[in-house]
């Protein structure tokens, strides 16, 4: 039947009673449509994106499949409850890797409640979205020598200033120990899950040229959720395809709005500064690379 | 040495009220005060910085104006001037625009005051809605032998729709007495397109921002330059000679290893305003 899905790291969790989604064991998330008209909106988008035309096909891949709604017993209780029906992005992965990253420089849009302005332009400026154009809102790693999860403190990833926020990405592909804040992340994953062409990079750059012309929805408030299997790195043995099988995909809708010919520049700017700061982690682990071949091939 | 005001001000500060404005040579330098409070200074700090700067590629820097250092000028109280090249040196009858680029003109590091300030003013505008807006522009009228120049006030209230149409209007040659007409966007081709055109040089400037983190130029604005008179004209090897130019840079901060990424969606979008108007020259804005 339904149960909490374990790889939430940002928004509503079902737990002690609230309401929050939930996954079936078909690989299928259940989403209750949030108060206040955001869930109806985030339902709207998804049946607007479901089949439009104008969206190309290699872009779909980056969108949660819909399934359209259903009345599905609420997790707090409360009864029966209308739920969007979504593909499960982390089902097929058997201890994934997991981070979101609110993308954009400002979370408010026009024409919203100045409480709700108020509201977001605080915590805009209170966190790395006005100064990176984009925030990290949780994450969680597999921790392999524990054969556990390890998650980030949601209060310090709040907390995260631009050196915050380079580190958690550095810890996000890292092997040693996640829970020894004195370790420097050592990136052995970074090569496998940021790099390579189906790797992360590749596939932000792909949405990027997409954000470059396109101007049917306004993505405000959207977060990218970044997945991975930690385990299957480790265990594989040769050079087959990557086993990470790293995975970019855009959630979180319920703030979405027609493009009205304009592109969404504020996520643009935001991808755009995001996509530098993976560049710059992959050329770090580059240059150590080299620098370490060099000195072994000195004899040292 | 001959002073004068330029002609061709669009935007920013003019001589008013005592208070010195810009002025120009006539040896193809322009001369403006330095602002007060600190922008001055930040102003001069940047072009020195800019000017000396090796992380900069060479095909940058033409998107910046030429930097003389700065000057005392009689006639000013001997105010300290920053001392450019004139922008517009080389045209006889330029039409010129200034578009503030970025979602927010604020920064963090900015007064509560200023931020607030900015923040009015930009939800206002379609700096909010488009990531830049139209702070001014003059184009030559062929027909009058004159220059025409909207109200700023006019300028401040153009929603989307507005800029698209003020963007096309800049490149027609039947704009300025009938208000009712479409504008025909005669130069569109002359100006925005081509390997020298207006979006070559965007482009361009998009490839780097995408990478530099060395500045954030926070409210700076690109002036988009052209000589209207040689398209009319219709001389062999007399173009346009569109340009791009960044300026006014009394609030730029270090990048901090980070990218311009309010400047850089804003252009983007702004470049996808150009595009639109390349690829349907006869539609005009619904109005």
């Amino acid at each position: 039947m339904l149960k909490v899905p374990e790889h939430q790291v940002a928004g509503h969790i079902a737990s002690d009673g609230k309401l929050g989604p939930l996954v079936d064991d078909q690989g299928r998330f259940f989403k209750p449509l949030q108060g206040d008209s955001r869930g109806e909106h985030e339902a709207k988008f998804y049946e607007s994106f479901t089949s439009n035309k104008k969206v190309p096909d290699h872009i779909h891949r980056y969108f949660p499949v819909y399934h359209g709604t259903q009345l599905v017993e609420a997790s707090d209780g409360s009864g029966k409850l209308p739920h969007l029906v979504l593909d499960d992005v982390v089902s097929g992965y058997s201890n994934p890797s997991v981070m979101d990253v609110k993308i954009g420089s400002r979370t408010w849009y026009p024409d919203v409640s100045e409480e709700y302005f108020k509201k977001c332009i605080k915590k805009d400026r209170q966190t790395t979205t006005v100064s990176l154009g984009f925030r990290v809102s949780g994450f969680k790693i597999f921790d392999h020598q524990e054969s556990s999860f390890w998650r980030a403190e949601k209060k310090l990833v709040l907390g995260y200033n631009a050196d915050g926020a380079r580190l958690a990405l550095r810890k996000f592909v890292s092997s040693n120990s996640p829970a020894d804040s004195n370790l420097t992340p050592n990136c052995a994953f970074a090569s496998e899950v940021y790099g390579g062409s189906n790797g992360i990079l590749a596939q932000l750059l792909e949405l990027k040229d997409w954000f470059e012309i396109q101007t049917l929805y306004h993505f405000n408030s959207c977060s990218i959720l970044m997945i991975y299997e930690n385990e299957s790195i480790l265990m594989k043995e040769g050079d087959d395809a990557p086993a990470a099988r790293a995975q970019v995909k855009l959630v979180d809708f319920a703030h979405v709005l027609d493009g009205n010919g304009v592109i969404d520049h504020n996520f643009l700017g935001g991808l755009c500064s995001f996509i530098k700061f993976i560049k710059d982690i992959l050329q770090s682990v580059d240059k150590r690379d080299e620098t370490n071949t060099s000195l072994l091939e000195n004899g040292r | 040495m001959q002073l004068k005001a330029p002609e061709h001000q669009v935007a920013g500060h003019i001589a008013k009220d005592g208070k010195p404005g810009p002025l120009v040579d006539d040896k193809g330098r322009f001369f403006k005060p330095l602002q007060g409070d600190s922008r001055g200074e930040i102003e001069v700090k940047f072009y020195e910085s800019f000017s000396s700067n090796t992380e900069v590629p060479e095909h940058i820097r033409r998107y910046f104006p030429v930097y003389h250092g700065t000057q005392a000028v009689e006639g000013s109280d001997k105010a300290a001037m920053i001392v450019l090249e004139n922008l517009l040196a080389d045209y006889s009858k330029p039409s010129v625009m200034d578009v503030k680029m970025g979602t927010r003109t604020w920064y963090p590091e900015a007064s509560e005051e200023y931020i607030q300030k900015c923040l009015r003013k930009d939800t206002g505008t379609t700096t909010v809605s488009a990531g830049f807006r139209i702070s001014g522009f003059e184009v030559y009228d062929h027909k009058e032998s004159s220059f025409w120049k909207p109200e700023r006030k006019l300028l401040r209230r153009l929603d989307v729709d507005g800029a698209r149409l003020t963007l096309r209007k800049f490149v027609s040659s039947n704009s300025f007495s009938d208000i009712g007409s479409k504008p025909d966007s005669a130069f569109a081709s002359s100006v925005y397109s081509g390997s020298h055109g207006i979006l070559t040089q965007l482009l361009e400037l998009k490839t780097w921002f995408e990478s530099q983190t060395l500045y954030h130029f926070n409210s700076c604005s690109i002036l988009m330059v052209y000589e209207n008179e040689s398209i009319l004209k219709g001389n062999d090897g007399d173009d346009a000679r569109p340009k791009v130019k960044l300026v006014d840079f009394a609030h730029v901060l270090d990048g901090n290893g980070v990218i311009d990424h309010n400047f850089l969606g804003g252009l983007c979008s702004f470049i996808n305003f150009i595009r639109d108007i390349l690829q349907s020259p006869d539609e005009s804005a619904e109005s």
